[in-house]
């Protein structure tokens, strides 16, 4: 593959350009790396990590120090408790602000109030803005502790003005005032490790079993796209930004740097090989990677470190509704089971959902797939799902498959077992009593789904977590067409294409982070990114703390004849 | 650089004004305006099944916002000024029809829904409502309001007048104050 083909074309690049001056008004001064003047005194009698905490929960979930929602007023008089919304719903996790739908959230990190705020090019650093002869006048001298308590309490800004009626005027305690007010302080004061004024670093990480041709489906593009930013001299870059931005956008580029953490043996001391890794080699953030097991131990590495995984290749990852630091493509085999519960639940006929039986393979795809059936089927206020687990390394016959419908009669049979399983499925269709519905998964049974029997095949549903294939080509020609001269290169691993997507999200949010180089703000401005349509999946979405970004999933009905064809049965299941 | 791309530069430059100068309240603008609600089924907060056109041309008074769960600063604005009105209307509160229509259908799930309306207070009355993605766009297209971007969004409250059908669109983010006077003169309080 040739790295100049990644370059992206001048419309891509002023699109990103777009996004990142949009969000110049918002935040961006180049820290350079240094701290505001410390600020290590007890506060409201409180020993100083204990104060931070008290202030991380006020400004995260709008709860005061004793426990209760925070009061507040905003457009005027409109009264709101801290449990609605709170500091972090608008200004956002790292502090760096927001823009939406032409409000634009300020910065309140410690770094930016500490520093005076300019009405124009708000980014610059006192010293650049000599060196650029930007002589414009400032919005507001630097915040004080005082004055940033009466900008809280009353909407007034060190300058005089009022803030946006959209920004909360609180009703605090000078005790709990002056909490919040040390947590600001100390919120994205100091850039993070791996990134400095000219690089930043990053790794990608690949466990043992993955084969070389996997490895190299993700690490030519990978490598490939960082030599091509490399190519830039720090000059180059800062022209290339500036001449989109303008001066506001002087000093933003930076080199990249990609290192490959292997992980050996067993998963149980991934954490410890990984925790080797950081400390020789600190990452601003892990990109990719790949591994055919569970991601769990990697994501609970990347939580404990604070440590932003950005779209590993995986279909086995964690589910959590509060987790912060990995950025999945989907739930995986768990969506799956998730979108056959919904399908069934909206049915106009309610008989298919009257009775379920879920057969379910040993492994973590057939746990994850009927884990995501089972809490849907009850999230949505289904009844019971009976389930039969089978032994390690077996596979379900037809004489068990027969007994188990005769004691059980469901109506719909979810089959989380591979291609083992079709004698028993084929059975089913001269069997007088037999569930209407039988479910299979199409990630689970990979290219053997063209190959279910075709007797089966009128009551077989099936779960398929992609773009319908006869659309998919035009949206992964490009993708596949870059990685063209590698050996033994395979599309169907979704590799290389889903490794080109993450490249797109990236380059969006590492041109919008701009020189504000916190690894909160990596992921801040990842979660502000529009629908993105990419190979693989229908649609890609993005939100404060949405952390699967396909949320959806075909349902399929395989065709008759020996080259049958996915039909679909469904519009993409999302409810 | 072509010259598409200097004109791209010139709207951004055009667009950070705007937003250094977003500190000052945007003007909030009033029409009346006739709309058709399109025939389609949207799925509310307990994930039941509800026709639009049934839901907002009953006659009863209704208000209509779009939002989204994950919204960082309209919304949250928007859904306290429904939250704020509900308790202004203690014992007509069910009788106002408050609907929020979600512009994230892939993330709004009715889980989400209502853990939304519970984090605002919502009392019966306000009606979440999430979608198809193809019916979510004929909704916003048929009040004017599409938006391809989710993130470009932009403050709406549309209130049904219960006498003639016709819409108040009020664009931009009201007071308690505001709202109750808007609500006020097409007599739904």
């Amino acid at each position: 593959m040739s790295g100049l083909a990644m370059v992206p074309s001048w419309r891509r690049m002023v699109a990103g350009a777009v996004a990142l001056f949009f969000l110049a008004g918002t935040a961006i001064a180049a820290p350079k790396g240094q701290a505001p003047k410390a600020k290590a005194s007890p506060v409201a009698g409180l020993p100083e990590d204990k104060a931070l905490a008290l202030g991380e929960r006020m400004y995260r979930e709008g709860l005061l120090p004793n426990g209760e929602p925070m009061e507040s007023v905003v457009s005027g008089d409109i009264p709101v408790p801290g449990t609605s919304f709170t500091c972090v719903s608008c200004h956002v996790r790292s502090g760096l602000g927001s823009l939406e739908g032409g409000v634009v959230t300020l910065p309140t990190n410690g770094f930016k109030l500490g520093q005076t705020r300019y009405w124009k090019y708000p980014n610059l650093l006192p010293e650049e803005r000599k060196d650029l002869h930007v002589l414009t006048p400032q919005a507001r001298p630097a915040y004080t502790d005082e004055t940033l308590a009466h900008a809280l309490r009353t909407g007034i800004d060190p300058s005089g003005r009022e803030l946006n009626p959209v920004m909360p005027r609180y009703y605090l305690k000078d005790e709990d005032m002056a909490i919040l007010v040390r947590y600001l302080w100390s919120l994205s004061t100091q850039i993070s490790p791996g990134a400095d004024a000219t690089t930043i670093r990053f790794a990608t990480i690949i466990t043992d079993e993955v084969s070389q041709d996997d490895q190299d489906a993700m690490l030519v593009p990978l490598n490939n796209y960082v030599a091509w930013h490399n190519t830039h001299s720090n000059g180059m870059g800062n022209r290339m930004y500036m001449s989109i931005g303008g001066k506001e956008m002087s000093g933003s580029y930076r080199k990249l740097s990609l290192s490959v953490w292997r992980l050996k043996g067993s998963p149980d001391s991934w954490e410890r090989q990984l925790e080797t890794y950081l400390a020789k080699d600190p990452v601003f953030a892990l990109l990719g990677g790949l591994s055919s097991g569970e991601w769990k131990p990697i994501h609970t590495f990347c939580e404990n470190q604070k440590l932003p995984c950005l779209f590993p290749i995986t279909d086995l990852p964690v589910i959590s509704e509060s987790d912060w630091y990995t950025q999945y493509f989907s739930k995986g085999y768990y969506q799956e089971g998730q979108a056959a519960a919904r399908y069934l639940h909206g049915l106009d006929d309610p008989t298919s959902a009257s009775r379920i039986l879920q057969v379910i393979q040993d492994g973590p795809e057939g746990r994850d797939l009927a884990a995501g059936f089972r809490e849907t089927w009850k999230e949505l206020g289904q009844g019971a799902v009976k389930e039969l687990r089978l032994a390690k390394g077996e596979s379900l016959q037809a004489t068990t498959l027969r007994t188990l419908l005769q004691q059980e009669k469901p109506t719909t049979l979810l089959l989380w077992h591979g291609a083992k399983a079709f004698a028993a499925l084929e059975g089913l269709a001269d069997q007088a009593e037999r569930p209407g519905v039988v479910f299979l998964s199409s990630r689970l049974l990979g290219a053997e789904t063209y190959g279910i029997p075709e007797k089966a095949r009128p009551f077989t549903w099936i779960t398929y977590p992609y773009r319908a294939p006869e659309d998919e080509p035009k949206y992964s020609r490009y993708a596949n067409s870059l990685l063209k001269g590698l050996p033994k290169h395979k599309p169907e691993t979704r590799i290389s294409t889903r490794t080109y997507a993450m490249l797109q999200l990236f380059q969006a949010a590492l041109m919008e982070m701009d020189r504000n180089t916190y690894r909160d703000n990596f992921f801040d401005r990842i979660g502000m990114q529009r629908d993105y349509v990419l190979p693989d999946y229908l649609r890609l979405s993005f939100g404060p703390g949405q952390r699967y970004a396909s949320k959806g999933c075909f349902i399929m009905q395989l065709s008759s004849g020996s080259e049958p064809k996915l039909v679909r049965k469904s519009d993409w299941v999302i409810h | 650089m072509t010259r598409s791309a200097w004109h791209i530069a010139g709207l951004m430059l055009g667009f950070s004004a705007m937003g250094l100068l977003a500190q000052a309240p945007p003007p909030i603008k009033r029409t009346v305006e006739t709309y058709t609600v399109p025939e389609v089924t949207l799925v509310n907060q307990d994930g039941t099944k509800v026709k639009l056109k049934a839901l907002l041309d009953s006659g009863e008074p209704v208000i209509v916002d779009f939002i989204f769960g994950t919204c960082t600063t309209i919304c949250p604005v928007l859904s306290a000024g429904y939250a704020n009105l509900q308790m202004k209307l203690p014992n007509q509160a069910a009788k106002v029809n408050l609907v929020s229509i979600s512009i994230d259908p892939e993330n709004d799930t009715p889980k989400v829904m209502r853990d939304y309306l519970k984090r605002y207070r919502a009392k019966p009355g306000w009606t979440f409502l999430t979608g198809k993605r193809e019916d979510i766009d004929k909704v916003m297209v048929a009040f004017n309001a599409y938006i391809p971007n989710k993130m470009s969004h932009y403050p709406l409250t549309l209130i049904r007048e219960p006498k003639t059908g016709k819409w108040i669109r009020i664009f931009g983010l009201m007071s308690s104050s505001e709202f109750v006077a808007e609500c006020s003169k097409v007599g739904i309080l």
